[in-house]
Parts: C-alpha cells; structure tokens; sequence
C-alpha cells in the first residue's frame, strides 16, 4: 500500500514538473522531412555546392559592388521590447590612460541587441509549429536558457551563391495595378498586397532569368523605403507589408532556392492572407523546406542597378558568423556583378 | 425564388451572371476547359454603414473603417474589384448610393444600413437593375442576410460567466448585471440572461445603462457593488469597453476577488499583439476578465465577400448566414488573433 502511494507520488510529481512548453508533439505529423536526410541541421545552404559557387563566380563581370544592407543603429524599425543600444568603452583617451612609451590608446563596444534586427538572416531555429522545427525536430529537447543545442547557425554553410533581384514595384507600374503608400518617397508597393508567383514570374520575365537551384532570390517591393526614413516611419513599416502568400512561397521552395529575402520585415505578406494564420510563409519556407529568410534588406540599390545594366543576377558576397545556438543574426550583404 | 425543400434561396442570375453561364457553357460544349484561374473579375458594391472617424458600430468598440479594410484585405486572393460606399447612418444618402451603383452597373450590392424604408427602396431599384442585393445585420426583403446573433453571443457570456461561478463559488449568493449600451442591445441582454439562467436558474440579474460611455461605468457599478457587501458579482459588459472600465471600477472598490467579468466584441482595446500586452493576454490568464465573445467586425469581409461569390456564380446560398461568435480569453486569444508584432 505504502509503495503504490508512493510510486503515484512520485509519478504525480514529475507530471507536475514536466513544463508545459516542453509538450512533445509528434513532429514526423507536423512538418516535412528535410530533403537533405534525417540528421541534418543545415538546410538550404546544402544546396551551395562548388559547382553553384563557380557558376555564380561567373556572375562578377565589372566588378562593381552594390550595397544591399541597412545602417544598424539606434532607431531603426523594431518591435516591442526589441532594442539595440551600443555603448563604446573608451578609457584610454583619457589623459594619462594610454599604454607604453608608444602612448598606445583602443577603443571596443558592448553591443546589446536581439539578433533579429536590422539586415538581418532567420536561421533554421526561428521557426517552428508547436515545438517542431525544421527536419521535424522536437525542439523542447534541444534548448537550454541560452541557446539551442540543435539547428544553430554555427550549422550552415556558405551563401556565395548566385543573387537574383526580383523588382516586383517595376512590375506593378509596368502592370498598372502599383497601389502605393502615400508615405513612401519613393514608389512602393502597399501593405497587404500579396506577391503572387504570376508576379515572381513576370519579374523574372523582366529580365529573361531562370531560377536555378542554390539562387537567392531578393525580392524588391519599395517598402523599405519606410525603413530608410527611420524613425519617422517606424509605426507604418511595423504595421504591415507587402509581400509574397503561400502559393508563392512554395513555388519559391519548389525552385530549391537557398535563401528568399526583401525590403520589409518578414518577406510574407501582412496581414497574411488567412487572418486566422500566423506566418505562414515564415513555416513553408523555413520549417518545412529549411529555406532561409532575409528580412530589411535594402533592395532598391540593386534594383535600380538591374534596370539599368537589364541584369538582375550577381555573386552574393555575405557570410554570416558561426553563432553557436542562435536562431538569426543580422548580416551585411553586398551583390556583386 | 425560394427552394422549399432545402429552406435556401435561389437570387434571379444579373445578366453579367448569365453572360458568364453562357460563355463557360459555349466552352464546355466546345471542349474547352475554363480554368480556375481565369474566371472573369467581379464588381462587388459594399455600402457601409457609416464609416464616420470615432463612432463605433453595432454596440461594439470597432468601427466602419475596420469593417470596409476587411472587404479590402478578402478581396486579396478573390477575383473580385470593390466599389465603397459610405451609407452614413443616413436614408437618402443609402438610396444615392444603390443608385450610384446601378448607374456604375456592379455586379452585386452588399447593403449594411439600418433603415427598413431606405432598405426596401433600395432593394427595388436594384431588383429593377438585376443586380443582385446581400444584405448586412439588417433583414431586406427577398436578399440574403448575413448578421451578427446578439443572443447566442449573450447566451455565450451568460453562459461563460454562469459556469465560473458554479465552479469558483459553489453555494455563495451571486448578483448578475449587464452594463453598458443595455437599450439598444436587447437581444444581448436577453442572451446573457438566458445563458446565465442555464447555469443559475435563480440569478438575479440587474442591468445599468451607460449609453455607451465608459466613463459612467464606475458611478453606476460602485454603488452595486457596494449594495452586495457579501455577494459575488458576475458582469456581462455590452462591449469591451465597458467591460476594462468596469475592471477598474472593481479594483477601485477592492472587490477583484468577488468578481467575473465577460465582454462583447473582442476589438484592439481589449487584445493586442505579443508586445503590447491587453486584458486579454496568454500571459494573464489570471483576470477577472474572463474573456470577451468575439463579434469578429474586423473580419466581417471574410465572411460576406464568399458568399457574394456564391451568388454570382447563381449557387445558391442561406437565406440567413450568422456570425460565429466564440468567447475569446487568454487561452485562446493568440491562436484567434495571432499577432504579427515579431519577426
């Protein structure tokens, strides 16, 4: 009598401290099985062979570099609780203070920060449904209170690869149908408007390019023009976006491309097509086919470059640090023709 | 025309229906597919009800302009093309507007005006155009009706609160009231009463009237709450505003443990996003609001925009569609609303 009380006592006490956020879904029913087998943790970039580095090292015909990244600063669109703020440690300016007959002086930063700011890359353990992640990983069994343990960026491999711009405002003004926003200085495309793969393909039509697999395809829709006016725009670029819906985010998955990025915050359309859906591009491309996300990226340098050479492709030169356990950083990325 | 069997209605086909029928009949005897994708564009009249800054609709917190951009963002991935009109609250200007949309020969009206003279009038003028009329939270003759259900919504709070004072107060006296708009949301009021009477045959339930002002919220309940020293109290809100004024009031009167609290509409003031933390957050789950029944305004597009499509395409539809109201509360406020405030 006494063991039976106290094998269920013992057994109410781990139900008890089991923590709820750490439920075990059945991942195998909930997301896809990566294409690159059951271990990997390394998604899309798999796809950035040396065969695709060489093809896309023929793409650095001038030279000439485009810059395709936002300051990171203070000020710059955020939401929430979100923040950045740098504090740049400075003490041997002071009188006295250098070092050595050379008067040697230095100057470093404390950087306090999310990851997942400015330019910035979504790696494969930012996503998930319930707690499955990419390549149906039951993330509850691989996180710690400081990172993962699993999928961290420390996992991919490299992005030089080929860079496609896809100028969807030309696309809408050649179509008649650019609804702007009025607070754009530039022409862009309004929040809400949903990217469509009819749209992806005439984009590409525009400048008679195939899609081939390992692409970075970058997606120019105006909208972070609202980003550049920081931070008087801040509200109405947080508030939604022009972007792609779900028909074109599996197309873009069905293309095998490494990475998809835009001008805007979250590349999928907001508000999403289904109100009742959050994201859901965000898990067709991540989590299911473990396809980064490129979120703030400034595109219209590049677009404004592909309309005047009429060449929208380009080496992507950007790499991003071997952050052990996290689920993003922000990157700097230049296109290079 | 009226299918006796199925209750439903059959509406008499525009001559742009007809056209369509025509060209994809002429298609199918001809052997030609007409694919998903290619079927023609429609223009869609939406006649608002008033979409003046400020004012809110249907005793709710939220207003014409959230109700029109959820025609807008439905629309999105429907081939449709919208034409807004603004009824303003007002008979001749609804009847200017359906005239309007006839000279501009939409398609379909959507009517959501309350008037029953300016509704038939209009009813008639597009019947004599053939177009064909969906009416909303507003019966007209011989449309379909799509509305809100005041009393399974009241039904749902009475219901709600009901069933938490069984289960937190077994045996303890409890008062019952309804504030806020209570004159002009009968069928609310009755629906809270019904469902609270399922769970609490013998509640005593009260009603203070605010006339839609907040602000009179704590004069009316203080005083309430004051007279039931020793009773629980169960608060049915007509809306949520009322229902956040009415939590302050209770925490002013140090009575949060004797109180429940269930609202109406679920608008921005009482949920927000992961950021911006409202009442109605999975991290409160502790409120004595216990949630807000969900009148989904802001979605209301969603739901009229494909049943406008049924008409068109001459399938035949419900002669009344009813909104589904559910009580939204910390547990499932995400999951119904999920925030897009991270990336």
């Amino acid at each position: 009598m006494f063991r039976t009380a106290l094998i269920f006592a013992l057994a109410s006490m781990a139900l008890a401290s089991a923590p709820v956020a750490f439920a075990q879904s059945d991942c195998k029913s909930v997301v896809k099985p990566s294409p690159f087998g059951p271990n990997d943790q390394t998604g899309a970039t798999n796809r950035v062979t040396p065969a695709v580095t060489k093809a896309a090292a023929a793409e650095i015909q001038t030279g000439k570099v485009t810059n395709m990244s936002y300051p990171l600063v203070d000020g710059v669109p955020l939401f929430g609780s979100r923040f950045t703020k740098t504090v740049l440690t400075a003490t041997s300016l002071a009188p006295g203070a250098s070092f050595g007959d050379n008067q040697l002086t230095y100057m470093e930063d404390t950087w306090l920060s999310q990851s997942h700011v400015g330019t910035h890359l979504d790696g494969m353990g930012h996503i998930g449904i319930k707690d499955c992640y990419y390549n149906q990983t039951p993330m509850g069994k691989f996180i710690n209170q400081n990172n993962m343990t699993k999928l961290g960026l420390e996992n991919l491999k490299s992005f030089a690869t080929r860079g496609v711009i896809i100028d969807m405002v030309k696309v809408y003004q050649d179509a008649g149908k650019l609804k702007t926003n009025t607070a754009c200085k530039k022409a862009c495309i309004d929040k809400g408007t949903v990217i469509s793969v009819a749209d992806l393909q005439a984009g590409l039509k525009m400048y008679n390019v195939t899609l081939r697999e390992g692409d970075m395809v970058m997606i120019h829709t105006g909208w972070g023009d609202l980003f550049e006016q920081f931070p008087a725009q801040n509200a109405l670029y947080n508030s939604g976006e022009p972007g792609i819906g779900k028909e074109a985010a599996n197309w873009l998955a069905g293309q095998k491309v490494v990475a998809v990025g835009t001008d805007n915050w979250a590349v999928e359309v907001i508000p999403s097509e289904n109100p009742k859906e959050a994201f859901p591009v965000h898990a067709i491309l991540l989590t299911d086919n473990g396809i980064h996300i490129m979120e703030n990226v400034r595109t219209d340098l590049i677009a404004a470059e592909a309309a005047s050479s009429k060449r929208a492709t380009f080496f992507v030169n950007m790499t991003v640090p071997k952050a052990v356990g996290l689920t993003g950083n922000f990157v700097a990325i230049d296109a290079i023709q | 025309m009226k299918d006796a069997a199925s209750g439903t209605r059959q509406l008499p086909h525009s001559r742009l229906v007809r056209s369509v029928i025509l060209a994809v009949a002429t298609g199918v005897a001809a052997g030609v597919a007409v694919p998903a994708g290619l079927e023609r564009r429609y223009t869609i009249a939406f006649a608002n009800a008033n979409e003046e800054p400020g004012v809110s609709v249907e005793g709710t917190g939220f207003s014409g302009a959230e109700i029109r951009q959820s025609f807008v963002l439905a629309a999105r991935t429907l081939p449709i093309d919208l034409v807004f009109y603004d009824n303003h609250r007002d008979d001749a200007r609804a009847v200017a507007n359906a005239e309007a949309a006839i000279a501009r020969k939409v398609d379909l009206y959507v009517q959501y005006h309350h008037g029953s003279s300016a509704n038939a009038t209009v009813a008639q003028k597009l019947k004599a155009a053939g177009i064909p009329l969906l009416a909303v939270n507003e019966a007209v003759s011989g449309a379909p009706l799509y509305s809100l259900d005041n009393m399974a919504a009241g039904r749902i709070a009475g219901d709600t609160l009901g069933q938490f004072a069984t289960r937190t107060w077994p045996g303890q006296p409890v008062a019952a009231v309804v504030i806020g708009r209570v004159s002009t949301n009968g069928d609310r009021v009755r629906g809270v009463t019904d469902g609270l009477r399922k769970r609490l045959p013998n509640a005593r339930v009260s009603t203070l009237e605010t006339q839609g002002n907040p602000s009179q919220v704590a004069p009316l309940l203080s005083p309430l709450l004051a007279s039931q020293p020793t009773s629980k109290v169960l608060i049915a809100a007509t809306d949520d505003a009322t229902a956040l004024a009415a939590k302050s009031a209770v925490d002013s009167a140090g009575r949060a443990r004797d109180v429940a609290i269930v609202g109406h509409g679920v608008d921005r003031s009482i949920h927000g996003g992961a950021n911006d933390r409202k009442e109605l957050d999975p991290n409160n789950r502790a409120s004595i609001v216990l949630g807000s029944v969900a009148f989904y305004l802001d979605r209301m597009g969603y739901d009229v925009l494909p049943i406008a499509m049924r008409m068109l395409r001459g399938e035949n539809v419900p002669a009344r569609t009813a909104t589904s109201h559910k009580l939204i509360t910390p547990a499932n406020v995400f999951a119904e609303y999920p925030p897009y405030d991270m990336n």
